[in-house]
């Protein structure tokens, strides 16, 4: 029995402890934001944030992570009501600013890589809220365990979307 | 506040529950049919239909208009990525009903019992006349025929804005009008639902004039990513069913191997396991996923294969290619622009440019590896639950595979990772094996392919080279122009489940075998340089490598891959035009629109060189360098004509001749689609389409020995990181007097690899002739 404490929730779940975590997600929590790309930690699309890093839910045995606080896709509203004190009505009709940008720059074209790009991005902007050009391309290249890989190559929507969720942010709400 | 700034259409049709499912809400389905002579000029013979089938000469099958004024449209291409059936199909709709974008509240796609003309995910823009656009068009034929009737006012006094027919001084909502109506219109279709290219309309409905456009050319956003933004959308992925296991498959060792003995699951680790074999098929089901993959490891870990050695191995696969393979088979196949006579005019060519020009294999890669969930009933009824390009054509393998009709297969759509052509025959991989698996253990089954799986067992873009003679004359003209494309079969439409497991599947491709999956080596980079006067293009087909060799009839298993053919005779084409221009003495697009006839193909030429900042001049650059640690820039350009859309690309590199690297600096692109439908998405889809072209320019070959493809994943097949993409500049030329919308997504991903030879060659004076211009290969171009 391993204790995870999900989006705000805490949950009891039963897995094996060595079960990667994205297993106990999609499969037990039904949490599907994260995406399986690779299992290897080579892609990105399964990320997660654990404690406000980003961090590959493939590879990353579901014990480990116990009363850490891990904030999947579905979690970035909240997170950012909470960090901006937003009223419960708010908030619900809230999406994070990362979310909002992504949709007015029509960012995804498949999308299956996209929620660890917006967990990518919420991870930068969080430490680094006016990032420059060259900022955004080493967090999305060098920053995590591999490159955040975009087969269909919406690199150019993404980095005019990390910027557009910047200025939103520095907004406020 | 940031809050959902649209309202998000309903995209998929049917409610679904992420567990378990909850029937379809009661669509309100207002039937009207039609009859009028006049519009119906087509074959309107009825095709065959299956049961869980619509019928498609039924308008409603198409589009439902409801008594609120809301519209509901169907198509059976599934989106992709690209975003057509949620942006450019409701525009279209909108358009040609007057109807406002907005009153089109759902898109209904892919389901094969919910949608009426199956195709696959391509070409979607139909050259500018989708099925979709002459269904909406014959409906609003119907609906002034009504309105008429119902008014009292001839046809041609009426007109209609905002789904409101007007005339007469009377008026009334399309939503009034089909209340209550049974009217009669039949759409007619030939074709063959299951096929590749499926079910089309027949005829010529009266379409709206560009002139009267007001919704198509505007940037409406797609529904589908605010849900799939906010974790809201049902993917393939999710799909969970009631008593539903989870299955790893344990493929072969080789491309060749049989199975000698399957390996078996310590019960007392993995109580709930089961392997289950069926010929070369071993699959290993389980209740949760993760059981199911320590078992399959395992399993795998215990299976006994034979051995097989049968392929050249990618360090001799051009060589196979020109010595071994049998390119007698399938007869030659010669362009339609071919004229002349080229031989003498080769032979007395002032100046004569000749080459080889060489294509690796190249992989689809999706970012999520395939995977599916099939149903198999007590009854023989079974249900897929994918994401796949081609739904109908699927059924109609999975029938094959079962030696039952397409009638007890039903295929359910849903959003998942790009294919990029993979699927567009019917399966991706992982289908036929999640049904042979579920039939096998009677509970609907989730088969989930790892990434070496899908890297090493998925079929991929073939491998391709091409022979180039070109005459120059005394003027630096063409005087010549000949080229031979040799290249194996493309598509290999087999599920490779049911090939493994020894069931019947269509024909390995063949010069018997039908369309695409032939060995025939079709013209597909219609020529541009119309003025040439003696042009031969011949294309050369064989055998996929392996194909015969392998005792299980795998070997590699070619499938188009986005601007499929095209890309493969496009590069020696575009590349070998570049270096005419230089042993001309030419600027290479001063060159190409020399010889240029069609205006919108000067356009584009002229409009990329203004955007690019390109300066006339011949290449190599005067200074031109191939060694030294110091990077060098240079310039190139490529030119394609495809699905109505005419494109020219520059490439701006810097390459540093002793690595061999080459870094990508911007990359300019104009393209004349005619009529551009949605700037914003055909911007981001031209994007997209630049930086897999910088992959497959740069970075992807297949790795391969003699017994398998040993590219594995990420690492072994890089693609294009954010650290890699150029300065990307996208020039929509909006040209409305073409009158019809063509392709856009396809094309972006070709133009990079001749635009960025040519610029290696601009910038060192050498030229490299081979794709994937990696550092290596560089190095030893440079250094010859």
């Amino acid at each position: 029995m391993v204790t995870l404490n999900v989006n705000g929730v805490r949950h009891e779940v039963k897995a094996p402890d060595d079960t990667p975590l994205l297993y106990v997600l999609r499969n037990d929590l039904e949490l599907i934001g994260p995406q399986f790309g690779c299992g290897l930690a080579q892609c990105g699309a399964c990320a997660v944030l654990v404690d406000g890093k980003e961090a590959r839910s493939c590879v990353t045995p579901v014990a480990s992570v116990a009363n850490q606080e891990i904030t999947t896709l579905e979690g970035l509203p909240a997170r950012w009501a909470k960090q901006k004190g937003l009223s419960a009505a708010e908030a619900k009709n809230t999406l994070h600013p990362v979310q909002q940008a992504w949709i007015e720059e029509q960012t995804p074209q498949c999308g299956v890589c996209q929620n660890g790009m917006m967990i990518k991005a919420t991870e930068l902007l969080e430490s680094n809220p006016k990032p420059t050009l060259g900022q955004i391309k080493e967090a999305f290249t060098t920053s995590g365990p591999s490159p955040n890989l975009c087969r269909c190559g919406t690199y150019v929507a993404i980095i005019e979307a990390v910027q557009h969720a910047a200025t939103i942010m520095a907004k406020g709400r | 506040m940031a809050t959902m700034s649209e309202k998000p259409a309903n995209v998929i049709g049917p409610t679904l529950s992420r567990r378990g499912f909850i029937k379809a809400g009661g669509i309100l389905v207002v039937g009207f049919s039609f009859v009028d002579p006049e519009l119906l000029r087509g074959d309107s013979a009825k095709p065959t239909t299956f049961k869980n089938s619509l019928d498609p000469t039924l308008p409603s099958s198409w589009i439902e208009i409801h008594p609120d004024n809301t519209v509901l449209i169907r198509t059976g291409k599934s989106d992709f990525g690209q975003g057509s059936t949620f942006t450019a199909y409701r525009q279209i709709v909108a358009e040609e009903l007057s109807v406002p974008f907005d009153a089109i509240t759902t898109v209904v796609s892919g389901h094969t019992d919910l949608t009426p003309d199956g195709s696959g995910a391509f070409d979607f823009l139909g050259h500018g006349t989708p099925n979709i656009r002459k269904a909406a068009a014959y409906t609003y034929q119907a609906l002034l025929d009504v309105a008429s009737e119902k008014l009292g006012v001839p046809k041609d006094k009426l007109s209609v804005k905002d789904g409101t027919v007007s005339g007469g001084g009377k008026s009334i909502s399309y939503g009034d009008l089909v209340k209550n109506q049974q009217l009669k219109l039949t759409i007619p279709v030939k074709g063959d639902l299951t096929s590749i290219f499926g079910l089309t309309i027949e005829g010529n409905p009266p379409m709206k004039p560009v002139s009267e456009y007001t919704v198509i050319g505007k940037s409406f956003k797609n529904s589908i990513i605010s849900t799939k933004v906010a974790a809201k959308e049902t993917w393939a992925t999710d799909v969970r069913l009631p008593g539903m296991l989870h299955a790893r498959v344990v493929h072969p060792k080789t491309l060749g191997s049989s199975l000698v003995s399957a390996g078996s699951v310590d019960k007392t680790k993995f109580p709930n396991s089961q392997v289950i074999v069926k010929g070369n098929l071993v699959g290993v089901v389980a209740p949760t996923e993760w059981e199911a993959i320590q078992a399959a490891d395992q399993v795998a870990a215990g299976t006994k294969w034979s051995d097989w050695k049968g392929l050249p191995g990618n360090a001799k696969l051009y060589q196979h290619l020109r010595e071994e393979a049998d390119w007698t088979s399938a007869p030659i196949e010669k362009s339609k622009e071919s004229k002349g006579d080229v031989g003498p005019a080769l032979a007395s060519a002032h100046k004569k440019h000749s080459a080889t020009y060489q294509l690796s294999y190249m992989k689809h890669a999706p970012i999520g590896p395939t995977m599916a969930v099939a149903d198999v009933k007590s009854d023989g009824t079974v249900h897929i639950y994918v994401h796949n390009q081609n739904p109908q054509a699927l059924r109609g393998e999975i029938a094959t595979m079962l030696g039952t009709t397409p009638d007890h297969v039903i295929v359910h759509s849903y959003p998942g990772p790009g294919h990029y052509g993979r699927s567009n025959g019917g399966n991706s991989g992982a289908e036929d094996e999640a049904v042979l698996l579920s039939k096998a253990v009677g509970k609907p089954v989730r088969v989930q392919w790892t990434r070496a799986d899908d890297m090493q067992w998925s079929t991929q873009a073939a491998a391709a080279f091409s022979d180039v003679q070109v005459a120059i004359d005394e003027k630096g003209k063409m005087a010549a122009y000949q080229i031979d494309h040799y290249m194996p079969a493309m598509q290999d439409d087999r599920p490779v489940g049911a090939v493994l497991a020894g069931l019947p599947t269509m024909s390995a491709p063949d010069v018997h075998s039908g369309g695409v999956t032939s060995t025939v080596n079709g013209l597909e980079d219609p020529w541009i340089y119309a003025p040439v006067p003696n042009v031969i293009e011949r294309g050369h087909g064989t055998f996929q490598v392996g194909q015969k060799a392998s005792p299980i009839a795998v070997g590699l298993r070619d499938h188009s891959m986005r601007t499929p053919g095209q890309f493969q005779q496009n590069y020696p084409r575009e590349l070998a035009i570049s270096e005419a221009a230089a042993l001309a003495g030419a600027d290479a697009i001063q060159f190409r629109i020399d010889h240029a006839s069609e205006e919108r193909a000067i356009g584009v030429l002229k409009a990329v060189r203004d955007a690019s900042g390109w300066d006339t001049r011949p290449s190599p650059r005067h200074d031109a360098v191939s060694t030294g640690e110091t990077p060098v820039g240079g310039r190139g350009v490529s030119l394609m004509l495809r699905s109505g859309s005419y494109w020219a690309c520059v490439c701006q590199i810097a390459v540093t001749p002793s690595t061999g690297a080459i870094v990508v600096e911007k990359y300019t692109v104009a393209v004349d689609p005619g009529i551009v439908v949605n700037p914003m998405q055909l911007k981001r889809n031209v994007e997209g389409g630049a930086v897999m072209g910088i992959g497959h320019a740069l970075f992807e070959e297949v790795m391969f020995d003699e017994s398998g493809i040993t590219t594995e994943d990420w690492n072994s097949y890089p693609i294009p990181t954010m650290a890699d993409i150029p300065e990307i500049k996208v020039v929509l030329l909006h040209n409305p007097k073409v009158g019809a919308y063509g392709g856009g997504s396809e094309a972006a991903n070709a133009l990079a690899a001749p635009a960025i030879a040519a610029a290696l060659h601009d910038a060192t004076g050498k030229v490299m002739r081979r794709l994937p211009m990696k550092p290596a290969y560089v190095q030893e171009v440079l250094k010859s």
